[in-house]
């Protein structure tokens, strides 16, 4: 590309073709003032603050939309420029209400700052009659219009970042302002709350609700989002060892300028008075707040106990997807090498265990194979078994954007319409349970039309006439009979899917939470390799609901697997460990979470270990949840507050929030994030590793670590995947793991010879008719998943002030025939009858259901829909199948 | 804000027909627009949705133009419209009088729409002919010289109508 050099200020300065003056003016360090430019949106020149002078022809010229111009002379600081854009300022405050003392946005506002830098004080023009302010009850957003400049910035971060469309200009002139539609409340409206439209306004026109402070802080960190798997960037202000503010990280590769409701508004949840501050034990029933000393001494020689009387194995620990890297890693340690038993997992199972097991069997590598900018960069994504809009945001943002913007083709498999619905080139509604006939009858076309990519095949795969053979049933009209998707559209979306040079495929718990999640991901692992589309560009992209779900896999919480995903079948994994541990080490695999559950209903397991995890909710069938967990000899929960499950243990450790302490996140995509400590632990509660670090000591077999930074250097040196990533550098924010950010975009190849196993492995899975859906007596399919406004099974955002105060009950989605045909009204209250339990809910009608399905929200803690699940576990993954099951309505009265 | 009682539904099967015979146009969406006004009257709120699926575009975006535009109408309008010139000329020769004689004769204020949906008043700057002043137009003819006979003529007794 041929630089081209202009005269800025009198200094020749070389850019790029394409750059505008104020990029090129920005990048050599000087300063042009503006207030609709933001480097993350379409320059528009709205605001004309940033007008420059063309001295060669006096023109002139807004410098955010002119690009630069092979000798060109520009003068940023002309008299002519300095009194235009004084003119301007002043034009702008004539509409601008008089109340920079009280307006909370202080001295952050840009108008102000500008304003005061030209030394414009008074304005001296007739004012403009204002705009009213507007009346919300929603607890997040406030919008006075009377100071809204009109720089469109938060209708482009709207449009543009989010793709979610809930306001635009509105009239025009004097009248013009940002709506949304009908100009309702935000409330009424398309809006999700992500927080974009605060983050880059700059007046207070658009402000946080509820601000505990207005001032400017001084301590603003840097940190990753608690919540879902997305691993967003976010910035946290802190005043007085108190989150004030969150907004989004502003060199987020995930983020990118936005975050969610849940990131910008959820980690209230920090400082809900139900924290827990001291450990507790109980006695005779109830709790009582110990001394560390003690509760660490009691859950240690209770464990001792256990270990020798009944034997290692009657010890369980479940470790947490929400809790950082290093902690998962030493938790399995204290698993394995302190207790001396592999009965260790995580949370993930539930959700996530299917694609370490599917992706490991089949491209080799268990977990999402590109990176989030690659899904953004792909000609065709294939949305499957998500809804993006609740359970992953920024995977959703990222979607839109390429749909609306960049050309990408949406196919869209959902039984459910969603907000990714109206972006969808198809969009088709199998039933639920079936979408393992889709993907085998998408992999049937493309096979017997010969779309498939044949080199790749070839080169670097195995076992695929085996698999291509045992797909001649999924002809399309066999899918249509048994998903009811049409032929026609399998067949349209299968050509798409194979034609396209860079195909993703995006999943989600819609896939993984069914009896057949492994097989289902296994048939969309060998479409993805049937197409070309491992390593390359696109790629299989598997969500997580937590947002260190990946991470507590890659460090070996898990039952089977040590970190790295080193089998404990492999004697030289487990002599490295040994080794490195100075101990023995346990190589029969132990069980997984479901299984603990069944051990102890049976008496094996005695004692368990239970960190940052709620399974009295998030298991399924509570009451046998419960009964196992009462009929042990011993629990300790560690936890930041007193859940379901914390009620039931013996002692329970208070354990620090994300904010107050430091680790690493992985995320969805294998990017490891830096995770700083913001403020200081909540009264005596600890970081979690720091209690079990302490708890090693307590049982007399000290762990070797006097800081975390030594724990990093143990999982550099002994977890290959966490190699060459700059994991140790202590000024690194984002680490990748090394392979998928290296190279150039499109030579960007994550197996660059080859697999990681030699060749990806075709596996033949057959769609087996699942109970899932109705039967007799049980004539609905109810459907449970995340909400936008809650994360998990709600043990956090359920405590969070604003999350609750906005969405703070459950609720059963239901189409109005259906509900006619049950004699429900909206509002009423319904009872919920699975053959397993039942639960009550209001009743809330939708259009976007289809007919004989039913929606209800997993994240309300007094409404256990975990209660409607009987056990019944994906034979290779053991993940419980949470996603659908058959129900009927019972009407109990009308609400009021 | 209009006095109207009772806005009939609009046929959104007849809009549908509008919006799929504009669907391969390459930028349909003031065409169609102008379009739909001309052949339901207005365009109903209704159709936003519609409109905004069909295009790719978001419901805020199709609101922000139909909003723009002083030529696009969301509530329904009357059959005739009455429109009064308050150009320079026509003020001069009158035309604050023959407004407020339309006024009254109608029983409607500017930019109202008789509940019968027979008449809607409004007002425009010029017409460009000035040497007719005072001048208005009703429905797409034009009447010059106007004075208070000629308006109960052409208006008479409106009011109430509905």
């Amino acid at each position: 590309m041929e630089a081209i050099t202009i005269t800025l200020d009198g200094v020749e300065v070389g850019g790029h073709p394409g750059m505008t003056i104020l990029d090129l003016a920005r990048e050599s360090g000087v300063d042009i003032p503006s207030l609709c430019h933001d480097p993350l949106l379409t320059p528009i020149g709205a605001c004309r603050i940033c007008l420059v002078e063309d001295e060669r022809s006096g023109r002139l010229l807004a410098s955010c939309v002119t690009p630069i111009e092979s000798g060109m002379v520009i003068n940023t600081q002309s008299p002519k420029v300095q009194e235009r854009r004084k003119t301007i300022i002043k034009l702008i405050l004539a509409s601008h209400p008089d109340t920079c003392l009280v307006c909370d946005k202080g001295n952050q506002c840009e108008l102000r700052k500008i304003a005061s830098d030209m030394g414009v004080g008074l304005v001296g023009l007739q004012k403009i009659p204002l705009k009213a302010t507007i009346e919300e009850v929603n607890p997040f957003i406030e919008r006075d219009l009377s100071k809204c400049i009109l720089c469109a910035k938060c209708i482009r971060a709207d449009h543009e970042i989010v793709v979610q469309g809930a306001i635009d200009y509105i009239e025009r002139g004097f009248a013009s302002k940002p709506a949304t539609l009908n100009d309702s409340p935000l409330e009424n409206s398309d809006c999700t709350f992500c927080g974009a439209c605060v983050a880059i306004c700059p007046t207070g026109a658009l402000m946080e609700k509820k601000l505990v402070y207005r001032g400017t802080t001084l301590t603003n960190v840097s940190t990753i989002c608690p919540f879902c798997g997305c691993g967003c960037s976010i910035n946290l202000e802190v005043k007085d060892n108190q989150i004030v503010r969150a907004r989004p990280g502003k060199e987020g590769v995930v983020s990118r300028g936005a975050l969610c409701v849940k990131g910008s508004y959820g980690y209230d949840f920090v400082h809900s008075p139900e924290r827990l501050t001291s450990p507790l034990v109980k006695v005779n029933g109830d709790f009582e707040a110990v001394s560390w000393d003690e509760a660490l001494a009691k859950v240690a020689s209770e464990l001792k106990r256990i270990k020798e009387t009944q034997g290692p194995n009657s010890l369980a620990l479940l470790g947490s997807s929400k809790c950082t890297n290093e902690e998962n890693y030493l938790l399995q340690r204290l698993a394995r090498g302190v207790l001396g038993t592999n009965n260790i997992d995580n949370a993930s199972r539930l959700y996530s265990a299917p694609s370490i097991v599917g992706l490991g069997s089949t491209v080799g590598f268990p977990g999402t194979t590109n990176s989030l900018n690659a899904l953004e960069q792909s000609e065709v994504i294939m949305v499957i078994g998500a809804n993006l809009t609740s359970s992953a945001p920024a995977v959703g943002y990222a979607v839109k954007r390429a749909a609306r913007y960049k050309g990408a083709k949406l196919l869209l498999i959902d039984p459910q319409q969603t907000n990714l619905s109206s972006f969808a080139h198809l969009w088709l509604r199998p039933g639920v349970g079936t979408d393992l006939a889709l993907v085998n009858g998408m992999a049937r076309v493309i096979v017997t039309e010969g779309l498939l990519d044949e080199e790749f095949v070839t080169r670097k795969t195995d076992n695929y006439e085996v698999w291509s053979k045992e797909l001649e049933k999924y002809t399309p009209g066999y899918v249509e009979e048994v998903t009811g998707v049409p032929g026609d559209d399998v067949v349209r979306t299968a050509r798409l899917f194979a034609e396209a040079n860079l195909a993703s495929i995006v999943y989600g718990d819609g896939i993984t939470q069914h009896l057949t999640g492994t097989d289902t991901v296994i048939a969309l692992a060998n479409l993805a390799m049937l197409t070309g589309n491992v390593g390359l560009g696109g790629g299989i992209f598997a969500l997580q609901r937590d947002c260190n779900g990946l991470g507590a896999c890659d460090m070996g919480a898990l039952p089977d697997l040590l970190p790295g995903y080193q089998s404990v079948g492999n004697p030289q994994a487990i002599k490295t460990f040994a080794d490195r541990w100075d101990t023995d080490l346990p190589s029969d695999g132990g069980l997984t979470a479901i299984e603990m559950i069944d051990h102890a209903i049976e008496g094996k397991v005695k004692g368990m270990y239970i960190v940052g995890e709620n399974p009295v909710l998030s298991f399924p069938n509570q009451s046998l949840i419960k009964e196992a967990l009462t009929s042990l000899d011993f629990l300790v929960v560690q936890d930041m507050f007193l859940t379901e499950t914390a009620k039931l243990a013996n002692v329970v450790l208070p354990a620090a929030s994300f904010a107050e302490k430091e680790g690493t996140f992985t995320n969805f995509e294998g990017r490891i994030q830096r995770v700083c400590k913001v403020i200081e632990p909540i009264g005596d509660s600890l970081p979690d590793w720091e209690i079990i670090v302490q708890l090693a000591n307590s049982m007399g077999n000290p762990m070797p670590y006097s800081s975390l930074q030594q724990v990093k250097e143990e999982i550099q040196e002994l977890v290959p995947l966490y190699q060459d990533t700059g994991y140790m550098d202590p000024e690194a924010k984002d680490m990748h793991r090394g392979e998928l950010e290296k190279a150039p975009l499109r030579s960007r190849r994550l197996y660059k010879g080859q697999f990681p196993s030699g060749f990806g492995r075709f596996s033949p899975v057959q769609y087996e008719p699942q109970e899932e859906t109705p039967k007799d007596g049980y004539p609905l399919t109810l459907l449970t998943g995340s909400v936008l406004y809650h994360s998990g099974t709600g043990s956090r955002s359920s405590r969070s002030p604003r999350l609750s105060e906005f969405s703070p009950e459950s609720y059963l989605e239901i189409g109005e025939p259906d509900a006619t045909q049950f004699g429900i009204s909206e509002g009423d209250e319904v009872r919920v009858v699975s053959p397993t339990g039942e639960v009550t809910a209001v009743a809330k009608f939708t259009d976007v259901l289809p007919e004989g399905m039913l929606f209800m929200p997993l994240s309300f803690p007094s409404t256990p829909i975990n209660q409607l699940f009987g056990i019944a576990l994906d034979p290779r993954a053991k993940t419980p199948a949470l996603k659908a099951c058959a129900v009927k309505l019972e009407r109990i009265q009308p609400r009021g | 804000m209009d006095k109207v009682q009772q806005v009939p539904k609009p046929d959104l099967k007849q809009i549908e027909g509008i919006i799929a015979s504009c669907k391969d146009q390459k930028w349909p969406l003031i065409p169609l627009l102008q379009r739909i006004q001309e052949e339901v009257g207005y365009i109903p709120p209704e159709t936003i949705n519609p409109i905004a699926r069909a295009f790719g575009l978001f419901p805020s975006q199709v609101q922000g133009v139909i909003t723009f535009y002083e030529q696009f109408y969301t509530t329904p309008r009357g059959r005739k419209v009455v429109r009064v010139c308050r150009g320079t000329a026509c003020h001069v020769r009158g035309g604050k009088t023959i407004l407020k004689l339309v006024k009254q004769n109608l029983g409607l204020e500017e930019g109202e729409t008789s509940p019968d949906l027979e008449y809607t008043l409004e007002t425009v700057a010029c017409i460009g002919v000035c040497a007719l002043a005072p001048n208005i137009v009703i429905g797409k003819e034009t009447h010059g010289n106007m004075n208070p006979k000629k308006v109960s003529q052409l208006l008479g007794d409106k009011k109430g109508s509905g």
